[in-house]
């Protein structure tokens, strides 16, 4: 009994269906003919595409304008079926959409990753240059106008070293080096010692002064005169280690050596 | 002129016929076993062509065409030429959401490129879709299958009621970018 019913109802569901398909198809035709009443008529213009896309575009959104959505049927079992299958078909298609668009996230995802550590590692290059380009300009900035200071202080530190240097000579001098002793030995070299005593003997730094301030004040003419108050001894000693060279004219005459 | 028009007949009930457009004809009847045996809410027709103009021969037998597809394949340079030759042959309504360019043989080498611009210029110049496809195995040919099947369903009318072919037409159209050139 049920089944008849239902027999029945979607029978008639279908016989509603058909009426509502007849009556689309009449009107179809009806269309159709007007159509190409249109086309004998018009003439194909094929170098306005663009008009005719916006012609066809305008003109179909008028007609959705006026559309009214309305339903199929009011026969229930005829929506219920239709229903359920539209659901389905919709839900398929959201399915397909959402796994569609969650892999696009990620690959997006993925790469913006990608592009920040990019970033990350053309912002640390590009601090690196701005530290090296303010360094260079302030070392620029500096040597304008403390070279001077520079100058002075290296100046200062070659003056302190040379003086350093001189004491040091002068104590290394007068310590392995000092004048012969007049009141020496009591043997008979005794005369010879009280004669030497008479002449006022100059020490080694003496002599080495008198060199070097020689050569450096008369370039041209380097040559000290080795008198009786050069203790021969002393002479010898520069001479025989290379200090000091005798003139080739004047036996008596003695340079320091060029050692540079 | 025997223009191919799109709304000159009456479409058939339940039934949608999709016309090939190629040259070489190699891909056209696997594309076409493919399409018919996909579909099975509705029938498909499917007609063959080498290119326009049709014959007139068939002119009164030949039902409402819902989408024509360009088969090019890109490796041989007269199925280009012969498809431009071929377009000249359209109603310009059918450029409304009716024609659809389908590549084949898009990676294999230099010249293949230069052709893919000058057919996606030319799709965008009529704004049309263009879809590439794989033609060598079963798989690539049943894919292409379903994607024309999409595109035919809303060109005969068969989506639900928001989707016309002009709307799908205007959603998937070729662009063509100034930087397309440096690719």
């Amino acid at each position: 009994m049920e089944q008849d019913i239902q027999c029945s109802r979607s029978s008639e569901g279908k016989a509603v269906l058909l009426e509502r398909c007849e009556e689309q198809f009449e009107l179809l035709q009806k269309l159709q003919n007007e159509i190409i009443l249109a086309d004998t008529e018009a003439y194909d213009d094929q170098s306005n595409e663009a008009v005719n896309r916006l012609i066809a575009i305008t003109s179909e959104l008028e007609r959705w304008h006026e559309m009214e959505p309305k339903l199929l049927t009011n026969s229930p079992e005829v929506l219920l079926a239709v229903g359920k299958e539209e659901l389905q078909r919709l839900n398929s298609q959201l399915k397909m959409v959402l796994s569609c668009s969650q892999a696009k996230l990620d690959a997006q995802k993925k790469i913006l990753k990608r592009e920040q550590t990019w970033q990350a590692e053309k912002k640390e290059a590009l601090n690196a240059v701005c530290e090296k380009i303010t360094r260079l300009q302030r070392e620029n900035q500096k040597s304008e106008h403390s070279i001077l200071q520079d100058m002075k202080r290296k100046i200062n530190n070659l003056k302190d070293y040379h003086g350093s240097l001189m004491e040091m000579l002068s104590d290394m001098l007068a310590e392995h080096f000092p004048l012969p002793d007049p009141q020496g030995n009591s043997t008979k070299k005794k005369r010879a010692a009280a004669y030497d005593a008479e002449i006022d003997l100059i020490s080694l730094s003496e002599i080495i002064e008198r060199l070097t301030n020689k050569t450096l004040e008369t370039p041209h003419d380097p040559y000290v005169t080795t008198d009786d108050t050069f203790w021969p001894p002393y002479t010898e000693m520069l001479l025989r280690n290379g200090i000091a060279t005798r003139c080739p004219e004047d036996c008596n005459k003695i340079r320091l050596e060029m050692f540079f | 002129m025997a223009l191919l028009t799109p709304y000159s007949k009456v479409p058939e009930l339940n039934t949608a016929t999709v016309l090939l457009v190629e040259n070489e004809e190699e891909l056209q009847s696997k594309l076409a076993n493919a399409l018919v045996q996909y579909e099975k809410d509705f029938n498909v027709n499917v007609r063959l062509a080498r290119k326009l103009p049709l014959p007139v021969e068939n002119k009164e037998t030949r039902p409402r065409i819902d989408l024509i597809v360009f088969l090019v394949n890109l490796l041989s340079e007269r199925s280009l030429q012969s498809v431009e030759s071929s377009l000249a042959h359209l109603h310009s309504d059918c450029f409304l959401g009716k024609v659809c360019f389908l590549v084949t043989d898009a990676r294999c080498g230099s010249h293949t490129q230069e052709r893919l611009v000058s057919v996606r210029k030319l799709a965008a110049a009529h704004q049309c879709p263009v879809l590439c496809a794989e033609h060598r195995t079963v798989d690539g040919v049943n894919a292409a299958a379903v994607r024309l099947l999409n595109i035919l369903k809303v060109s005969a009318g068969m989506s639900p009621i928001a989707t016309t072919a002009l709307y799908l037409s205007s959603l998937t159209r070729c662009s063509v970018t100034s930087d397309l050139e440096e690719d």
